[in-house]
C-alpha cells in the first residue's frame, strides 16, 4: 500500500518504538481500539496498560487500531478493504477479541463506524467468532445492544481470568458464558431491562451470572502491571509526554467529579516504584517529558520525596517533567523550592468555581488567594502560561459567581503577567457523582450566562488571555449519553447511519443530525437532562464510592 | 563543539515519516545512548542537530545532516551506539 496518498500517513505504519510484533500462530489475539485518530488514542494511558500486559503473555498476541481519517475510511469503503490492525495489518475480523475503550460518550458513533469498516456485525447474534469487547465506561447501558462484553474497572485486577477464559474455551458463546459469571464482567445478553415503579432495574437471565454486578480495581499500585518498555510514537501525538502514575483515585470529595468515583478507592504508589519506574520509562524511551500523573498530585504523601527524587535522577538529563494536578496552595507553598529545581514548570489550575462561596457548595475547597499573595514567588518559576479550568451552570450558582469567572481571569493575568488560557465548561450532573440526581441549567440559562461571562471579558485585550468555552448542544449531548438507558441506542445507531462522527470534536460535531435521529426515535432528550430519568439506574455499584 | 557530518538513509516504511518526525526520532534514540550529544539552550532543550537538506513525504533517499556533541565522537562510535536505537529503516553513513 502507498501510505503517501493519505494525510498523516504516519497515523498507520505501526512500527512505533517498543511496539509489539509477534507471529499470530497459535496465539490467541486481541486488538484494542481507542476509537478516535491516532494522536488522541495513543494519548490514552489505560490502553497503553493493557497492551503491555497482554503482550506480556506468550501464548498472546495483542495489537492496536484507531479511527481512521476520513480519507483512509473512504479508501476501505471503496476498494471493500476491510479496516486492519497497525502492527500485522490483519483484519479485525480475524481476531478472537476487539477491545473498546469507549470511556468518553461522545466516541459512540466512531465505535460503531470502526465495526462497520471492520466488517463486524453490529448485532452479536449475527458475529460469528469474534467478541466485541468494551471498557473505561461509566454508564455501559446506552450501547449494550451492540457489545458483547463490558468490562468494569481496571483491568489488570482481571487480566489473569480473561486470558484463562479465552484459553480454556473456544468459540464465543462458550466464553461470553464464561465472562458473564467472572466479577467485573458484564455480558448484557445475559441480563434484561425491566421496567417499572423506581425506573429501569437490571434482571439476570439466569441466576448464576454476576449480580449484581460490581467494578473491580487493582488492590496495590506498587505490584500491579504498568508498562516501562514505553511506546514511543515517531510522530507528535496530543499528550506527548511519558506519564508515570503516582497515585489512582483521589481523596478529595468534590460534588460534580465523576472520576473520584470512578477510579475509587483512593491508592498510591511508592517513591522507590514511581522513581524505578521512571527511570526505566525514559531508558526505554527517551521521552524528553515525563510527567507525574494523580487526579490530585499534591496529596500523595510521599510528594517531596517524588519531586526531589525526580529532580536527582534527571538534573543532567534535560528532561521536563510535568506535575499537572498540583494544587495552588501546594505550588506556593512546600513545593516551591523543590519546583524551582526543576526549572520548568506548567501551572494548571482547576479552580471549577470563581467564587468562595460557590466552591463551598460544591465541596472543591482550595486557596485561590493564596496565589495573588505568592504571585511574586509564582513569577520566578519560569511560567509561560497558565492554565485554568472553570465550570458554569452549577448547583446553587448566582449570576455573580459567573460574572467572577472573567473577574479571576483578570486578576490571574494581571498578578503573574503571563497568558492565560481558561476553558470554560457546562457543567453535567455524572452518573456516581454527588451531583447525579440534579438537573442540569437550562439551555436560555446558559446562553445568557456565557455571555454575561464575554461582555465582562470584553475589553480585556485578546493576547493576554485565551477563552475556550465547550458548546451547548455538545454538552447536552454529552449529559443524555452520560445519563441514558438502552433505550437510547437506536439513537445512537440513527445519528452514525446518518454520518456522525467524532462528536466530540467542534469542527465534526453535527448537532442537527442528533436532533433528527431523537425526533425519528421520538425520544424527548430534554427529559435526560431536566431532571433524573426514571429510566436512569446505575447497574453497577461504583465500590462505595457515591 | 565537535561535530560530525553524516549520512542518515531513509528507506522502507520510514519514507512515511516527515523531517519534523525525523528530529523526534533522532533526539529520543539519542537520549537512549550515553554518547555526549549537544542540546540547544533555552527553555526547552532540542538535540542539536542541523540538516542540509529534505525529502518530501512518501520518498525514499539521503539526508546530509550534523550532530554536534561536547566532546569528540568518531563516526564508528555514533553509529556502534546510534544505530541500534534507529528504527528499521534508518541507517547511519559516513
Amino acid at each position: 500500500m502507498d501510505w503517501a496518498q493519505f494525510q498523516k500517513p504516519q497515523r498507520y505504519i505501526g512500527n512505533e518504538w517498543n511496539a509489539v510484533s509477534k507471529p499470530h500462530d497459535g496465539r490467541l489475539k486481541i486488538c484494542l481500539c481507542f476509537p478516535d485518530l491516532y494522536e488522541v488514542g495513543m494519548s490514552n494511558l489505560g490502553l497503553r496498560i493493557i497492551y503491555g500486559l497482554i503482550n506480556e503473555y506468550e501464548s498472546a498476541v495483542c495489537e492496536r487500531v484507531f479511527l481512521p481519517a476520513p480519507d483512509l475510511a473512504g479508501y476501505l469503503t471503496q476498494t471493500g478493504t476491510k479496516l486492519f490492525s497497525l502492527e500485522s495489518k490483519a483484519a479485525l475480523d480475524t481476531f478472537d477479541v476487539v477491545g473498546f475503550h469507549l470511556g468518553c460518550e461522545l466516541n459512540f458513533t466512531n465505535f460503531l463506524a470502526v465495526l462497520e469498516l471492520a466488517g463486524i456485525p453490529f448485532e452479536p447474534s449475527r458475529r460469528r467468532d469474534i467478541i466485541v469487547m468494551a471498557g473505561g465506561l461509566v454508564n455501559p447501558e446506552p450501547i449494550a445492544p451492540f457489545v458483547d462484553v463490558f468490562f468494569l474497572g481496571e483491568f489488570e485486577a482481571k487480566a489473569e481470568e480473561f486470558m484463562e477464559v479465552l484459553k480454556r474455551y473456544k468459540g464465543r458463546e462458550a466464553r461470553l458464558e464464561a465472562f458473564a459469571h467472572i466479577e467485573g464482567f458484564y455480558v448484557p445478553a445475559y441480563y434484561e431491562v425491566a421496567t417499572g415503579e423506581g425506573g429501569a432495574r437490571l434482571v439476570p437471565k439466569t441466576p448464576s451470572v454476576q449480580f449484581p454486578l460490581k467494578k473491580v480495581h487493582v488492590k496495590d499500585l506498587n505490584t500491579s502491571y504498568y508498562p516501562t518498555r514505553w511506546l514511543t510514537p515517531y510522530t507528535q501525538i496530543v499528550h506527548d509526554r511519558a506519564p508515570i502514575e503516582i497515585a489512582r483515585g483521589c481523596p478529595h470529595h468534590c460534588y460534580f467529579c465523576q472520576a473520584r468515583c470512578v477510579y475509587f478507592p483512593y491508592r498510591e504508589k511508592k517513591t522507590e516504584y514511581v522513581l524505578t519506574q521512571m527511570e526505566e520509562i525514559y531508558a526505554s524511551s527517551g521521552y524528553e517529558n515525563l510527567s507525574l500523573l494523580a487526579l490530585s498530585a499534591s496529596h500523595h504523601s510521599q510528594i517531596e520525596e517524588i519531586i526531589d527524587g525526580a529532580g536527582k535522577l534527571f538534573k543532567e538529563k534535560r528532561v521536563g517533567i510535568a506535575l499537572p494536578s498540583l494544587r495552588v496552595d501546594d505550588i506556593v507553598g512546600r513545593l516551591y523550592p523543590r519546583l524551582a529545581a526543576l526549572k520548568k514548570v506548567s501551572l494548571t489550575l482547576a479552580v471549577e468555581a470563581a467564587t468562595v462561596e460557590l466552591r463551598e457548595k460544591i465541596n472543591k475547597h482550595i486557596d485561590v488567594d493564596a496565589v495573588f499573595e505568592a504571585r511574586d514567588v509564582l513569577r520566578s518559576l519560569r511560567l509561560r502560561t497558565i492554565k485554568l479550568y472553570f465550570m458554569f451552570g452549577l448547583p446553587g450558582e448566582t449570576d455573580e459567581d459567573v460574572v467572577a469567572i472573567a473577574q479571576m481571569i483578570r486578576s490571574f493575568q494581571r498578578a503573574l503577567g503571563v497568558k492565560v488560557n481558561a476553558s470554560i465548561n457546562i457543567f453535567i450532573p455524572k452518573p456516581f457523582s454527588r451531583f447525579q440526581d440534579v438537573a442540569m441549567d437550562s439551555p436560555e440559562n446558559l446562553r445568557r450566562k456565557r455571555q454575561l461571562i464575554q461582555k465582562e471579558l470584553g475589553s480585556f485585550p485578546l493576547r493576554r488571555y485565551h477563552i475556550s468555552f465547550s458548546t451547548q448542544e455538545r454538552s447536552f449531548l454529552e449529559a443524555v449519553l452520560s445519563r441514558a438507558g438502552r433505550e437510547i441506542a437506536p439513537v445512537i445507531f440513527r445519528a452514525f447511519v446518518a454520518g456522525a462522527r467524532s462528536d466530540s470534536c467542534e469542527e465534526t460535531f453535527r448537532w442537527d443530525i442528533w436532533e433528527e435521529a431523537f425526533r425519528d426515535e421520538k425520544i424527548d432528550f430534554r427529559q435526560y437532562t431536566t431532571s433524573v430519568h426514571p429510566r436512569f439506574n446505575p447497574h453497577y455499584t461504583a465500590g462505595g464510592a457515591v | 563543539m565537535n561535530t560530525l557530518k553524516v549520512t542518515i538513509q531513509k528507506s522502507g516504511l520510514m519514507r512515511y515519516y516527515s523531517q519534523l518526525d525525523l528530529v523526534r526520532i533522532l533526539e529520543r534514540a539519542a537520549r537512549r545512548t550515553d554518547l555526549p550529544f549537544a542540546f540547544t539552550q533555552g527553555f526547552t532543550p532540542r538535540l542539536k542537530i542541523s540538516f542540509h537538506n529534505g525529502l518530501k513525504l512518501g520518498v525514499e533517499g539521503d539526508i546530509l545532516a550534523t550532530f554536534y556533541f561536547h566532546e569528540e565522537t568518531s563516526f564508528v562510535r555514533l553509529e556502534e551506539n546510534l544505530l541500534p536505537q534507529l528504527p528499521h529503516g534508518l541507517i547511519l553513513k559516513p
